[in-house]
């Protein structure tokens, strides 16, 4: 490794940093601020979290926000470990690519054409516009992801396991309960928390499935923005990052740790195999 | 009383003949007598436990096992034997059921299992690897397949343990494999693949992680087990040591045909073909045509000149290609040259392998010929020992070579 250190590096991590976290950073101190200006600064305060705890339509929005979150994050748990296990598991058949294919292309789909294809469905089949129709939205969308996840860690499961529960007697069912969702389980939570994240922070597709009466924080802050900054959007934006940070940071320390083991029992296994 | 105690043994001897048969047979200790008792093959009126009925599998065009019939018998320890790609894993899982022919059926204890799943079959298997859950403990992985047919729990914990103490593993109950050493991983496999009792236990290469050491005791053990426990057992190895060793009757394959299935001695005394006298243990080979047959003999004339006579009950035609097999153990090494002229040549000493408790001579002969013979360290001192460079000759006699024609 080269551990030289040049001017040149360092200034331009610093700048590259800079560009990225000035902006939040300057975010979060001035939720702190006890101006009602958001631009002046005028010393230390926590009222704004305070009047936060006040304003009814935040908490409202906040309120559908965290349900759909859940709603979303484990209904495309679920189906997401359903799709990576088949895509895995079954081998070959006809039309596997273009499965792969179709449950991959979301990932890269804009926001865009997702929440107005979405909404041509909804209008279409004469749903009424809400919580449920946000959250179908969100589980469309953050299934993907949760597929990707666990896909991963089922690549490098030795598949002779599964074979041996079979091999002593249970059915692919309660080989797959007993055996391979205890041991992918630390993905499985990581694409939890990486859906529900993902959920907690969409505003486009939010925008477009949505109907009176369900209204997200992130709508709910982009309209209030329109209206003029104030101190309390600082604040709640501040707890957002604060909850996605903390939801980013567990998925890939839990995805890390998990990495960790498996490398370390390689490594032991290589060990007494040698 | 003793009249009682007789009949009721005549009439359970009437009612259960194999089972008894097959265990008389098996009485004596197998190291004292290698293959002499037990020999269910050899008996028709004994039907097979396991039977592969013209069994075929392709993956697209590869054809990994092509037309494999094979009987195998309760309480053998049968070995399927050959390199990797010889389709012998092949076999097994199609037994385990994780494959399924292409054409051909298998059959279990008379039942036609060929369409079953895994988790319906009577056969238990150890892997390779070993697969044991990562995230239950010793006892668990033991107990897995007896909590799976929902035996009762006071019942489990006595089997499990029953398992555990034939393997020495109770003091690893409560471990974790990633807590085990390589070998105790391999004991905990062993022990949840006969934990449930199955009829017919399979062994994907089982000893194949270990070191030597640690694979000659684990060799012992799983024949030790399979005595025990009265299981019929089929191992796939690579290792044609390991199939000698534990087996009672040896397949060996060669790109997904069934070469020769015999004894462990028959395959090394009587190999059916160069491509296994080759594969098991070491062999010299003349190749040469047969120039006369004789009473019970035939003379070979080898194409590097010389004239051996040997004793054949292979059907061959004068003037026929055939090869002679020596094993190194059969060909005598002397300074002087024999009393008979039959079956001798004369060499030169080219190379010396000390392995303490026997040496292996390469022999170069006037015609370019490499040949090994090998003689056993007997005497502590040998007045003149032979050596480098030295002249010497070689001889055997009539019934040492195979004729192999193929």
């Amino acid at each position: 490794m080269n551990r030289r250190f040049s001017w040149f590096n360092a200034t331009s991590i610093t700048l590259g940093f800079a560009f990225l976290y000035i902006p939040i950073l300057l975010l979060v101190i001035f939720s702190f601020n006890e101006s009602k200006l958001v631009t002046v600064w005028a010393g230390w305060s926590t009222k704004w979290y305070g009047s936060l705890l006040e304003n009814q339509a935040l908490k409202d929005a906040a309120w559908v926000t965290i349900r759909v979150g859940l709603m979303s994050a484990t209904v495309a748990t679920v189906l997401g470990t359903l799709a990576a296990v088949t895509l895995v598991r079954m081998g070959r058949f006809p039309g596997r690519t273009l499965f792969s294919g179709m449950i991959f292309a979301p990932l890269v789909m804009p926001d865009v054409i997702t929440g107005l294809s979405l909404l041509l469905v909804f209008v279409a089949l004469g749903f009424d516009r809400g919580f449920w129709t946000i959250s179908l939205a969100h589980i469309t969308f953050t299934m993907c992801y949760a597929a990707v996840v666990v896909q991963a860690r089922l690549q490098d499961f030795d598949k002779s396991i599964e074979e041996a529960a079979m091999d002593l007697g249970a059915t692919p069912v309660s080989t797959f309960f007993q055996v391979t969702l205890p041991i992918i389980a630390p993905s499985v939570i990581s694409a939890w928390l990486l859906s529900f994240t993902l959920s907690l922070d969409d505003l486009v597709i939010a925008s477009f499935t949505t109907g009176p009466g369900a209204t997200t924080l992130p709508m709910k802050i982009y309209s209030q923005v329109r209206l003029g900054v104030t101190p309390e959007i600082n604040a709640i934006s501040t707890i957002l990052i604060g909850i996605v940070t903390v939801g980013v940071l567990s998925a890939a320390f839990i995805t890390k740790r998990q990495s960790d083991r498996m490398e370390r029992e390689r490594r032991k296994a290589f060990g007494a195999a040698g | 009383m003793q009249n009682f105690r007789d009949a009721l043994m005549a009439v359970v001897t009437a009612g259960n003949p194999q089972a008894n048969h097959a265990s008389s047979q098996r009485a004596g200790p197998r190291t004292a007598a290698p293959q002499s008792g037990f020999a269910p093959w050899k008996n028709p009126s004994l039907s097979p436990i396991v039977r592969f009925e013209g069994i075929t599998k392709r993956f697209d065009d590869f054809v990994a096992v092509n037309d494999v019939t094979l009987d195998i018998y309760e309480k053998e320890f049968f070995a399927l034997l050959g390199p990797s790609g010889c389709g012998k894993s092949t076999l097994l899982r199609m037994l385990a059921g994780f494959e399924r022919p292409t054409q051909g059926k298998t059959i279990v204890a008379g039942q036609d299992i060929t369409d079953l799943p895994p988790y319906q079959r009577p056969v238990n298997m150890m892997f390779q690897s070993y697969a044991l859950f990562p995230h239950m403990t010793v006892e668990g992985n033991i107990g897995f397949g007896l909590r799976q047919e929902g035996m009762p729990k006071n019942k489990i914990a006595e089997r499990v343990d029953e398992a555990m103490s034939m393997l020495e593993l109770r003091q690893f109950a409560k471990r974790k494999p990633n807590q085990l050493s390589g070998g105790q991983q391999q004991r905990v496999a062993l022990a949840r693949a006969i934990a449930k009792k199955p009829r017919i236990v399979l062994l994907d290469e089982p000893l194949g992680a270990l070191d030597k050491k640690l694979r000659q005791q684990a060799q012992f053990e799983l024949m030790r087990i399979q005595e025990t426990t009265g299981t019929t057992f089929i191992i796939v190895t690579h290792d044609q040591e390991e199939a000698m060793t534990v087996a009672s009757r040896i397949a060996v394959m060669e790109k997904g045909v069934l070469v020769q299935v015999a004894t462990p001695g028959d395959i090394y005394e009587n190999p059916k073909t160069r491509y296994i006298a080759g594969f098991i243990g070491d062999v010299n080979i003349f190749e040469g045509t047969v120039a006369a047959i004789g009473d019970g003999c035939i003379e070979i004339n080898a194409k590097d000149g010389y004239q051996f006579k040997t004793r054949s009950s292979e059907p061959v035609t004068v003037g026929q290609q055939v090869w002679l097999a020596l094993r190194p153990e059969k060909i005598r090494i002397a300074h002087e040259q024999p009393a008979s002229a039959i079956n001798a040549i004369p060499g030169k000493v080219e190379d010396i392998g000390y392995l303490g408790s026997i040496s292996h001579y390469h022999v170069r002969t006037a015609p370019g010929e490499r040949i090994t013979a090998l003689r056993a360290n007997a005497a502590h001192t040998v007045e003149r020992p032979i050596s480098w460079e030295d002249s010497v000759w070689l001889d055997w006699p009539v019934d040492a070579g195979v004729v192999l024609t193929g």
